[in-house]
């Protein structure tokens, strides 16, 4: 498989009242094709700075970041993007919204097309129901669901997705996070993913690899690969054994060895 | 019959207070004797005057009854008996002191009835009046409107230069709009001109103000929601900024037309011969005071219900949040 996404040795600081602040200092990583990937850090450590870069709202500081081979210099449609909140325009209905947003990624398609294709994924996300209402009328989840619904619609060959169910109840995250799998699954072509989350759950269940970042300024600490079979069913997974140990060794990772290593670099958490 | 069915809740109760207000206001009409006839005097008090006064107020029971048989909101009752209730209190007390009992001075004070029959009378004259201030407002207005708008959103995408005219429009805003009016008349020769000028004037420092506050406001994450899907420049105003500054557009429209009125009707007192201004002005400088009443009521009756129809229109627009 070729690599979609490409990050050589990325470095951002941001200077606030002419302080440098160092928020991602020398990553690097490669996103095959059609893969799944959740980057996992404890907050502030650089996860949606990160993910700005990908999104094309940020310019490196230093290094680079590639897609398809070229430097990113700005958004694009074949990014589709969700957001932790506010992913959505709170002026326009749910059908709007998606609407709003195939016709910013395949300018030129007919009213008719655009509807029909709004319609579909709105149904996908089993909100058809709900398509004319406004956001401020919808619950978070459902406010989520409408922006996964965009950006599948827009079809873009990569998902960038910032803490997407980080500001959803328990019951309904566990319930959206089946769906974006089930969706990602049926894909003709499956997109390549960049989830970000500090849920080492939601990141074990979903992706085909983990990253996780050291608190600031973030580096790469490590790179796991999640090998259970798909499709992933949760009871099935989540009861078996070879699962626990993995768990168990993650959180270890997570929680032990990643604060040492911070204190080797000289930072205090 | 028990009278335990009979158990008045508080909102019947009281709708029962207005329904006796009413006909409180009917007996005083016919039984307490004209404070001109008990003097023999007949010159002012115009013998089918309180005809005009029982008819209006008959026809606001009228609705009243129609509201609360037919209303589907609880709140839109409550709200017309409220209404209503001060109107019957404002009519019995008004006319006690004036026909009745002749409290008040009455070249100055005339009788609900002589106003109400007099606004009938002069009704088209006073639609002519009520059209010449509408159309100046509407010039005035409306034209800022259309330069302010797309010029605050085009200064307020910048953040220094938002910052700075900000500024420069709270100062020259501050500035109480009426004394643009001699230097109107002064520099321009007709008075509809001066009008439309001084009410845009005074009308675009607010609607600048606030669309500029309002795209500076917007939250970052919806921009940055806009950017990632690529939506282009153009677009991005029209389909971005432009409605998340709404609420704060319409904050200054609405100022925007209190100040329009304002200097509207000030501007027709100094200077104009048509506009509601002018009728006040004129009849009291004439010395009849029926119809300068008339004419404030009448002004105080065209500006509710404009504004009754931009909260309309501001909910309907609004109606995402
Ligand atoms: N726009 C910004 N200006 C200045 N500093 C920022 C900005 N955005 C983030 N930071 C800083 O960069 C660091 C990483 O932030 P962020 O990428 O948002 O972390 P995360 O998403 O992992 O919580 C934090 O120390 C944060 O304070
Ligand atoms: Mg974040």
């Amino acid at each position: 498989m070729t690599n979609k996404i490409e990050i050589k040795n990325l470095t951002v600081n941001y200077v606030e009242r002419g302080v440098n602040n160092t928020a991602l200092d020398g990553v690097s990583l490669t996103v095959k094709e059609g893969q799944f990937i959740s980057i996992v850090g404890s907050s502030g450590c650089g996860k949606s700075t990160l993910l700005s870069v990908l999104e094309g709202l940020l310019p490196p500081s230093e290094g680079e970041a590639l897609i398809d081979g070229v430097p990113i210099t700005g958004p694009g449609p074949e990014r589709g993007v969700v957001f932790q909140q506010y992913s959505l325009f709170p002026w326009m209905t749910a059908r709007a919204n998606v609407l709003f947003g195939i016709r910013q990624a395949k300018r030129g398609i007919s009213h008719k097309d655009a509807r029909l294709l709004a319609d579909e994924y709105l149904g996908k996300v089993g909100l058809l129901d709900a398509a004319g209402r406004y956001p401020s009328r919808l619950s978070g989840g459902m406010q989520q669901r409408v922006a996964i619904a965009r950006a599948l619609a827009m079809d873009s060959d990569i998902l960038l997705m910032d803490e997407p169910f980080g500001a959803v109840d328990a019951k309904n995250r566990t319930i959206l996070q089946e769906l974006l799998l089930e969706l990602w699954q049926n894909e003709a072509e499956r997109k390549t993913v960049v989830f970000i989350t500090h849920d080492l759950d939601e990141a074990i269940f979903l992706s085909d690899r983990i990253i996780l970042l050291t608190d600031s300024p973030g580096r790469v600490y490590r790179d796991i690969k999640v090998d259970f079979p798909r499709p992933r069913y949760r009871d099935e997974l989540m009861g078996s054994l070879i699962y626990d140990d993995f768990r168990r060794e993650l959180f270890a990772d997570f929680f032990g060895d990643k604060n040492r290593a911070a204190e080797n670099d000289g930072v205090i958490i | 019959m028990s009278t335990f069915n009979a158990e008045l809740t508080p909102k019947r109760r009281f709708l029962r207070v207005v329904h006796l207000l009413f006909l409180a206001f009917l007996a005083i009409q016919a039984l307490a004797p004209a404070y001109s006839k008990i003097r023999g005097k007949t010159d002012l008090l115009v013998a089918d005057a309180p005809l005009y006064a029982i008819i209006f107020i008959a026809a606001i029971e009228l609705a009243l009854i129609l509201v609360s048989i037919f209303a589907k909101k609880n709140s839109a009752l409550t709200l017309f008996a409220d209404l209503a209730s001060v109107v019957y209190i404002l009519f019995i007390a008004w006319t006690l002191a004036t026909a009745k009992f002749n409290v008040l001075r009455e070249q100055l004070f005339p009788p609900p009835g002589i106003i109400l029959r007099q606004a009938v009378q002069d009704a088209r004259p006073l639609l002519g009046h009520i059209s010449a201030s509408l159309l100046l407002i509407v010039k005035g207005y409306f034209l800022a409107a259309i330069i302010a708008i797309p010029a605050g959103l085009a200064f307020g995408s910048s953040e220094r230069f938002g910052t700075a005219a900000t500024m420069v429009s709270k100062f020259i805003g501050s500035i109480p709009p009426v004394v643009y009016i001699p230097y109107g008349i002064a520099l321009l020769p007709a008075f509809k001109t001066v009008s439309a000028m001084v009410i845009f004037l005074a009308s675009f420092w607010p609607i600048l103000g606030g669309t500029m506050s309002g795209v500076m406001l917007i939250d970052k994450p919806i921009i940055n929601s806009a950017r990632v899907l690529g939506v282009p420049k153009i677009s991005m105003l029209w389909h971005v900024t432009l409605h998340a500054a709404l609420p704060q557009i319409l904050l200054g429209a609405q100022q925007a037309l209190t100040v329009s009125f304002i200097l509207l009707t000030s501007a027709e007192m100094i200077a104009a011969k048509s506009g509601l201004g002018f009728y006040v002005k004129n009849y009291s400088d004439l010395g009849n005071y029926t119809r300068t009443i008339v004419g404030v009521l009448v002004i105080g009756v065209v500006i509710s219900l404009v504004f009754f129809a931009f909260n309309k229109l501001q909910k309907f627009l609004l109606r995402w949040k």
